[in-house]
């Protein structure tokens, strides 16, 4: 029984998959907790500056020991890496300091999570399969529709995300007063599932939104309309053609091999978005995990910033797990065995 | 076949549009004025005949900071691109030629860093690196920039092995690592020149990220630097106001971009033999 379930393709790819990302997140959190350490100074020594001839001086030095007796900065690397894995797995990542000093940072990241999420995932998506719409269609007209679809894909998703986001907050939040330019909901307004609370949230959301749907759907019609050309050229379309097939009978086989490559891309967009939802969030004011990170960095607040980027690192990770495991349900190849 | 990039169209028009921006940054910070000296007469002006694209609110010519910021702009793309770029040749042709074990590791390095979020992880290491210089920003985008590189190069070192010519080289007793720079790598410099064209506008973007959010390095006038300090200061009611701050350093940007994609597609027209017309 059990070795019928491992003798399976699709079992043995994502066992393959999992040992893996398993070891990723291993090495990406041993570096996360070396590099810190192997600069010199430590956090303490950037939150605490004693100043010598300074009446407090003397009590500064003690603070800054009692510090790192705090956060455990004075005991051996190799205990501190051991407690580093006990927090990790029991995301007890510590409390924010100074930050939001005494929130837990599991705690202010739970909260702050679903706003990066609801802004990533629905644009990961919803480009996807429109981008990938535009393009086959445009591939499959040709002539002047399809050079004007490639030449608009390339250059929208040449724009720095970062730099169109703020043009369009200068034309439509700045100029035609069409959206509120920064922030997440009306001041004073707390979350709740009233109307207006939905929508003010939802108007402060359609300009990152936008922003980023712009960029990417570029790539992935750019990406299409250059397959559906190379498939259009290949035997079988042509012989289907000659068959008197006709030609929307033809283009869903077309399609259907032209899709499966652009699933690869999902890993490397879905990366890419991350980084940039971080930073649109800044421009933004949309209060993500990427903003409370920037936040973080610039309050010093080491174990916010730290448990921020371990969050981030997870996530990026079981993401690009289940776009794996979808490909491999996808692909016959891996799905039903066989050589590959 | 170099002659073949002269005639082409969209090979040319990338290079001119790059080669005036080259020149931007390099003859335009000889002819223009102080990137930082403030002129307290004329504070957020708009542009006109004198200051070409404005002021900035201490009364600095944003014309003469664009010029500078191409110029530090373009150092950090390139270094952080040519860096990259020797990375991924070396993982990238290491790899099939010893075989084995190091072909193993130096895919499953590349598997590895190909996941890791590139742009949390420059901001987590500009938050524990105090001192944070051009040279240094550069480094870190060059470490993290490469992999994807590094495996399209692995993927053409494994189709050119596969030659005649490289089998005679091997049949005559030349080693491996002579083999290697004398018959491979010559055969692939068209690649790598595309791979560095690339890598060098990734790292552009990648360090105007970083300073668009105040993480670059503090003391050098970069594009990204200029989005930063459009956006943070500003004498107007809102920083948008001061719309000839923050766009033309974008501009440049989504300029220099599209040059160079527009390049690498007349490369690869006249390299990559499945697209090229005889």
């Amino acid at each position: 029984m059990l070795r019928g379930i491992f003798g399976h393709p699709f079992a043995r790819f994502l066992i393959k998959k999992v040992i893996f990302y398993a070891i990723v997140t291993f090495v990406a959190l041993t570096f996360v907790f070396l590099i810190p350490r192997l600069m010199p100074g430590d956090p303490v020594d950037m939150m605490v500056h004693p100043q010598p001839g300074s009446p407090w001086y003397n009590d500064m030095l003690i603070l800054r020991e009692n510090m790192r007796e705090y956060f455990g900065l004075n005991k051996s690397l190799f205990d501190q890496y051991i407690a580093f894995w006990g927090q990790v797995f029991t995301l007890n990542l510590g409390v924010s300091y100074p930050y939001l000093y005494p929130s837990s940072v599991a705690s202010i990241i739970m909260a702050r999570l679903p706003y990066t999420l609801m802004l990533v995932i629905p644009v990961l998506f919803v480009s996807f399969f429109l981008g990938n719409w535009i393009g086959a269609k445009a591939a499959y007209t040709g002539g002047k529709l399809s050079e004007a679809v490639y030449f608009f894909s390339v250059f929208s998703n040449r724009l720095p995300s970062f730099w169109f986001g703020m043009v369009l907050v200068f034309i439509l939040a700045g100029r035609l007063a069409l959206f509120p330019a920064y922030g997440y909901a009306a001041p004073g307004m707390l979350p709740s599932w009233n109307f207006n609370y939905v929508n003010s949230l939802l108007m402060h959301y359609l300009l990152p939104f936008i922003t980023l749907m712009i960029v990417y759907l570029g790539g992935w019609a750019t990406g299409m309309r250059s397959m559906i050309i190379h498939e259009m050229d290949s035997g079988y379309v042509r012989y289907s053609e000659q068959l008197g097939f006709k030609k929307s009978t033809s283009m869903s086989y077309a399609k259907r091999n032209a899709i499966l490559p652009q699933f690869t891309g999902l890993n490397l967009y879905f990366n890419a978005l991350i980084g940039e939802t971080a930073i649109l969030e800044m421009i933004f004011g949309w209060p993500g995990v990427g903003r409370t990170m920037f936040d973080a960095v610039f309050s010093l607040d080491y174990p916010l910033i730290f448990g921020v980027f371990i969050v981030i690192l997870v996530i990026v990770i079981l993401g690009n797990f289940l776009i794996d495991t979808l490909y491999g349900f996808l692909d016959p190849r891996i799905r039903a065995g066989g050589k590959r | 076949m170099w002659e073949l990039l002269l005639n082409s169209r969209k090979f040319m028009i990338g290079l001119s549009i790059v080669v005036v921006i080259i020149l931007l940054g390099v003859i335009g910070p000889m002819v223009t004025l102080n990137p930082n000296k403030m002129n307290f007469g004329a504070l957020s002006q708009a542009p006109d005949t004198h200051f070409l694209l404005g002021t900035t609110q201490f009364g600095e010519d944003v014309f003469a900071q664009l010029c500078s910021s191409i110029r530090n702009s373009l150092m950090v793309g390139a270094f952080a691109g040519a860096v990259g770029t020797l990375i991924a040749v070396f993982l990238g042709a290491l790899g099939p030629y010893k075989g084995g074990l190091a072909d193993d590791v130096s895919s499953f390095v590349t598997n590895v860093v190909i996941v890791f979020p590139v742009l949390p992880m420059l901001i987590v290491l500009s938050a524990v690196i105090v001192e944070r210089t051009l040279f240094l920003v550069g480094v870190l985008i060059a470490l993290t920039s490469w992999p994807w590189a590094a495996r399209s190069i692995r993927s053409q070192v494994l189709s050119l092995k596969e030659r005649e010519f490289i089998n005679l080289a091997r049949m005559s007793g030349m080693k491996d690592r002579i083999t290697v720079v004398t018959e491979v790598l010559p055969n692939m410099l068209a690649y790598i020149m595309m791979v560095f064209v690339l890598l060098t506008g990734g790292a552009i973007i990648a360090e105007a990220a970083i300073s668009m959010i105040g993480l670059g390095p503090p003391h050098a006038l970069t594009l990204g630097q200029m989005l930063y300090w459009a956006m943070r200061q500003t004498r107007l009611a809102h920083w948008w106001d001061s719309w000839w701050w923050f766009l033309s350093p974008g501009i440049v940007l989504t300029v220099f971009l599209s040059a160079v994609f527009v390049m690498h597609a007349g490369m690869d027209e006249i390299f990559n033999p499945r697209l090229r017309k005889m």
